[in-house]
């Protein structure tokens, strides 16, 4: 049996808006999606292809499991796992280094979004 | 503006017919979700159909492409499949080889024949009569001519000093009986006989002969050497190359389609029972 690990390359745009979305809590596919098109989600143009694509390679990884809870049968809840929740704090966190340096390099305004 | 159902319910048609084009364990595992998905995004008057259509039309285009390499991975990468197939390959390479290199070295080995027999019975007669009347009785034997290196296939013979230089011959290159290179004549000189592949005319076209070269000892010392031109020999030698050449192929594409099919036929499935 494979053991799952966290992902030590940089997540794919559409993993991360993934991850980004499940971090809220329990999520079926098309609200994945509309968290995934807005701004603060990443702005990341997902299709329903692209999406159970993605979920079905994160659910083999161990990174999103689904809920097993449903308001409606044809709908399905996924959920982040804890590997999942690591993976995303690792990547939070190298984004975060990669912002803090560019704001040192004076890329980005002091103190956050302006 | 709530869209119109009828056109809901086509673009839902025509989006469920677009998902059999995925591959099945894909299908199986995920169409009723992304039909739900694209359903609920028809219904989300958030999200203008202009925005949407293009959006997953695009996702349509790319994700199929990528599902169904991600399913040939999964059918034909698996470890154990490129592991046996390599396996195969190998031995099948091996076999070729052999195919090649056995039939090669009879053929090679075999050009030598006539050449010992003559370098050996010429050595035998100069160490008996001496160089000078050796020769003398050995020119009253071979009455054929003086043969042409680079075109003749009959067997001939070259007498060279203790230096290495030729004393009689019965062949001529160029117009010019041939010397071998020193490394010979050391070597058959300490071993009292070498079987060598000699080239006098190297390049695209070589002479290649097929050489026994025998010691002379006694009180005049020297080298006998029988030759004989390889053009024949090559030229089956080049047959069992491209017999064995075809052969390999054959045997990399019986184990290439037999991978395939066993690949196929033993790939990961998801049924509608494990759904």
């Amino acid at each position: 049996m494979a053991i799952a690990t966290i992902p030590t390359a940089p997540l794919s745009p559409a993993v991360f808006a993934i991850l980004l979305s499940l971090a809220e809590g329990e999520k079926h596919g098309y609200l994945i999606m509309k968290d995934a098109l807005s701004p603060q989600g990443g702005g990341v143009r997902l299709g329903p292809g692209t999406l159970y694509g993605s979920i079905d390679r994160m659910m083999r990884d161990g990174l999103v499991e689904e809920s097993g809870i449903s308001d409606d049968e044809r709908r399905r809840y996924y959920r982040l796992t804890n590997l999942g929740h690591a993976a995303l704090a690792m990547e939070l966190a190298r984004l975060d280094a990669a912002v803090s340096s560019a704001r040192s390099l004076g890329l980005l305004p002091q103190g956050g979004r302006s | 503006m709530s869209q119109p159902a009828f056109t809901n319910t086509r673009l839902e048609s025509m989006y469920s017919r677009a998902l059999r084009l995925y591959p099945a364990r894909f299908r199986y595992a995920h169409a009723e979700s992304m039909r739900q998905t694209f359903r609920d995004a028809l219904r989300d008057a958030s999200l203008p159909r202009r925005q949407l259509i293009p959006l997953v039309l695009r996702d349509f285009l790319t994700s199929i492409v990528k599902e169904h390499l991600s399913m040939l991975r999964d059918t034909f990468a698996r470890p154990a499949l490129i592991f046996n197939a390599l396996i195969l390959a190998a031995l099948a390479t091996g076999l070729a080889l052999a195919l090649y290199a056995i039939p090669q070295q009879v053929l090679r080995q075999g050009a030598n024949d006539p050449q010992i027999q003559m370098a050996t019975d010429m050595a035998s007669i100069l160490e008996r009569f001496g160089v000078t009347d050796g020769l003398h009785q050995a020119a009253l034997l071979n009455s054929g001519g003086v043969v042409d290196m680079s075109r003749s296939l009959s067997p001939f013979l070259i007498v060279y000093n203790d230096q290495g230089q030729p004393l009689s011959s019965n062949v001529q290159l160029d117009g010019q009986t041939p010397t071998l290179p020193a490394g010979v004549f050391a070597y058959t000189r300490s071993h009292r006989e070498d079987r060598v592949t000699w080239e006098p005319i190297p390049g695209s076209h070589a002479v290649r002969i097929a050489a026994v070269v025998e010691r002379i000892s006694g009180n005049q010392p020297g080298f006998v050497l029988a030759g004989r031109n390889m053009r024949e020999v090559e030229a089956r030698e080049e047959q069992v190359r491209q017999m064995a050449g075809l052969t390999w192929i054959g045997m990399l594409a019986v184990i290439l389609f037999g991978t395939i099919a066993f690949g196929w036929y033993t790939r990961p499935r998801t049924t509608l029972a494990t759904r």
